[in-house]
């Protein structure tokens, strides 16, 4: 009876100890995943902080490029305006002064076409000259287009 | 009881964490750009009542057909214009493509 008794007390001393065991070992092996995941948890932290700095880079050009792009759409109306201004300037009636200085005009307005033509070349891609990118006073630069072809030109 | 409680636990182990970072790149377009135009320079005639026998006198002198096509004082002004308006919306598309090629490929760049 006791025999029997002591048999079953053992088996569960055995049994109880072998699970300890491996349940240790279980342990060791969770721990060390847990060690693992923490490594990649902090990497893609950081991988995470690289993302939203690059974002924020994203963000700055964004805004940079769409103000380059509203400064050009600007001084190309301006180019418009002025373009307009010429044609009309103190009631300026380009008719009646091509009938009394056709000659004159004419010299006027072929320069000016030859100056429009290289403002379609630069518009197109082309790049600009030294003399283009060097000028800043009114006598050297494109009067029809001084927004593309003179970059160092401020009006006055 | 312990033996049971082992078990029961032993179900929930922790499982290994994957984080998927699975990228395929597009193949670049690598468009190249198309080459600046070159315009033809063009000569302007003014023709009034006065000098157009002048100018068509002067034109057969030069060998040229004695014909010209002609816009009113008003049209000029508008073709100049019309001119100005296809530039800038030239120069707009350009600089869209030049600004987009500058944002993704320069990024591209540095990643490399």
């Amino acid at each position: 009876m006791f025999g029997t008794a002591k048999l079953i007390m053992v088996g569960i001393m055995v049994t109880g100890l072998a699970g300890g065991v491996a349940y240790t070992y279980k342990l060791k092996a969770d721990n060390e995943m847990l060690k693992a995941n923490a490594i990649k948890m902090e990497s893609a932290i950081d991988e995470q902080k690289t993302l939203i700095e690059n974002q924020k880079k994203d963000f700055a050009q964004i805004l940079e490029t769409n103000k380059q792009m509203n400064a050009l759409i600007n001084n190309l109306k301006k180019d418009i305006e002025a373009l307009d201004k010429r044609f009309n300037k103190d009631d300026r009636d380009i008719g009646k002064l091509a009938i009394e200085k056709s000659k004159v005009l004419e010299r006027i307005i072929n320069k000016a076409s030859d100056k429009a033509a290289r403002c379609m070349e630069i518009a197109s891609g082309s790049p600009l000259t030294e003399e283009e990118k060097n000028a800043t006073k009114k006598s050297e630069i494109n009067t029809e287009c001084p927004s593309l072809a003179n970059p160092n030109y401020i009006p006055y | 009881m312990l033996t049971l409680t082992i078990f029961l636990t032993s179900c929930s182990s922790v499982k290994e964490l994957s984080i998927f970072k699975e990228e395929v790149k597009r193949q670049p377009l690598a468009l190249e750009k198309p080459t600046p135009l070159q315009m033809e320079k063009i000569q302007w005639i003014i023709v009034t009542s006065e000098n157009a026998e002048e100018v068509f006198k002067k034109m057969e002198e030069q060998g040229l057909d004695p014909v010209l096509f002609g816009l009113t004082d008003n049209d000029y002004q508008l073709i100049a214009k019309n001119f100005a308006r296809i530039r800038n919306q030239l120069k707009i598309q350009n600089d869209i493509i030049d600004k987009y090629k500058e944002y993704y490929e320069s990024e591209e760049e540095t990643k490399e």
